[in-house]
């Protein structure tokens, strides 16, 4: 059988005893007032760090163009220096032992030279033009 | 529940007050409409611990909006709109993250003299089994849309009548009707084999 909507009122209006034990309210404050403390805690945090950092850059007037344009150049080249250089390098071959081996020179090479004459020579004889 | 177009705002003063740092005056506001609001969160969260931190949330967004609150509407009005937005929010959450076990349901008020009385008789052999009607009728609840659980809550349980309940929740009041007469139909419908 079906409740009547009157019956599933009445089921529901019972409801409405639930509440809170006694003295839920004052520990339930006690809890907000701790809650905002810590965001106010937690805001004034951040807004201190905030005030300083506009004070500090504020105080630095007409300078603060040159340090923020050398900060800027500093992170620049900080950036180029660190950054990977791999594509830049050539890989070179394999090095190949150089061999020094002596090689004996063929005695008759020195008959050769034996028989050229070294000797100085005045008539020119070794080919010398004339003018 | 002050009708706005009717009265003033009995709590001109209080949130004059609490706007300019008192912040007693804001704990009288949580004192006088704590239990009102409490029971709208519990009956549309079924439990405690949920209730207790959306409370907190819903204060503490009620007390850092006071600058905002332009007084259109009575203070109560105002921050029953708050708590109602934020229980919603918070529904839609928690069933993403996987919705309330029944385990959890609060079984405080199976005691109360007038839920036996109404068992009694509703079903005079079946006193023993009050528990039971506790959870059928949470389970119930807890079946029932957002939107409907919403108006069951404000209209069956709390006793908002239907213009100011139109007022909190924007709609119109054919709506309200609307909502609480289906909301009534699927409460039936689930209740029907407990009920003989």
């Amino acid at each position: 059988m079906k409740p009547t909507v009157e019956e599933i009122g009445n089921l529901l209006a019972l409801k409405r005893h639930e509440r809170p034990e006694d003295g839920y309210f004052d520990g339930f404050v006690r809890e907000f007032h701790q809650r905002l403390r810590e965001e106010e805690a937690r805001q004034q945090g951040l807004a201190g760090w905030w005030r300083k950092a506009s004070a500090w850059f504020s105080d630095l007037g007409a300078s603060k163009w040159a340090y923020g344009g050398g900060l800027a150049y500093a992170t620049v080249v900080a950036v180029m220096m660190t950054a990977p250089r791999g594509a830049e390098e050539v890989s070179s071959p394999a090095p190949t032992p150089v061999s020094h081996e002596m090689k004996s020179v063929p005695p008759a090479a020195f008959e050769q030279l034996d028989a050229l004459d070294l000797r100085p020579s005045t008539q020119g004889s070794t080919g010398e033009q004339e003018f | 529940m002050p009708d706005d177009s009717l009265q003033p705002d009995p709590d001109v003063d209080l949130v004059a007050r609490a706007r300019n740092g008192d912040t007693r005056a804001f704990d009288a506001l949580i004192h006088k409409y704590g239990e009102k609001l409490y029971g709208l969160v519990y009956n549309m969260t079924s439990h405690k611990e949920d209730t207790h931190d959306l409370l907190q949330d819903i204060f503490a967004k009620a007390y850092h909006s006071l600058p905002r609150f332009r007084g259109q509407s009575s203070f109560y009005t105002w921050i029953y709109q708050i708590a109602v937005n934020m229980t919603l929010n918070f529904l839609k959450k928690r069933k993403r993250r996987g919705g309330l076990s029944l385990n959890e349901l609060d079984a405080s008020f199976q005691d109360d003299p007038a839920l036996v009385d109404a068992s009694h008789l509703a079903n005079p052999e079946k006193q023993s089994k009050l528990h039971e009607l506790q959870k059928r009728l949470n389970e119930a609840m807890l079946s029932l849309s957002e939107a409907h659980r919403t108006v069951v809550t404000m209209f069956d349980i709390q006793g908002i009548p239907h213009a100011e309940i139109a007022r909190i929740l924007k709609v119109s009041e054919g709506t309200v009707r609307s909502r609480l007469h289906y909301a009534h139909l699927h409460l039936q419908s689930k209740l029907q084999d407990y009920w003989e």
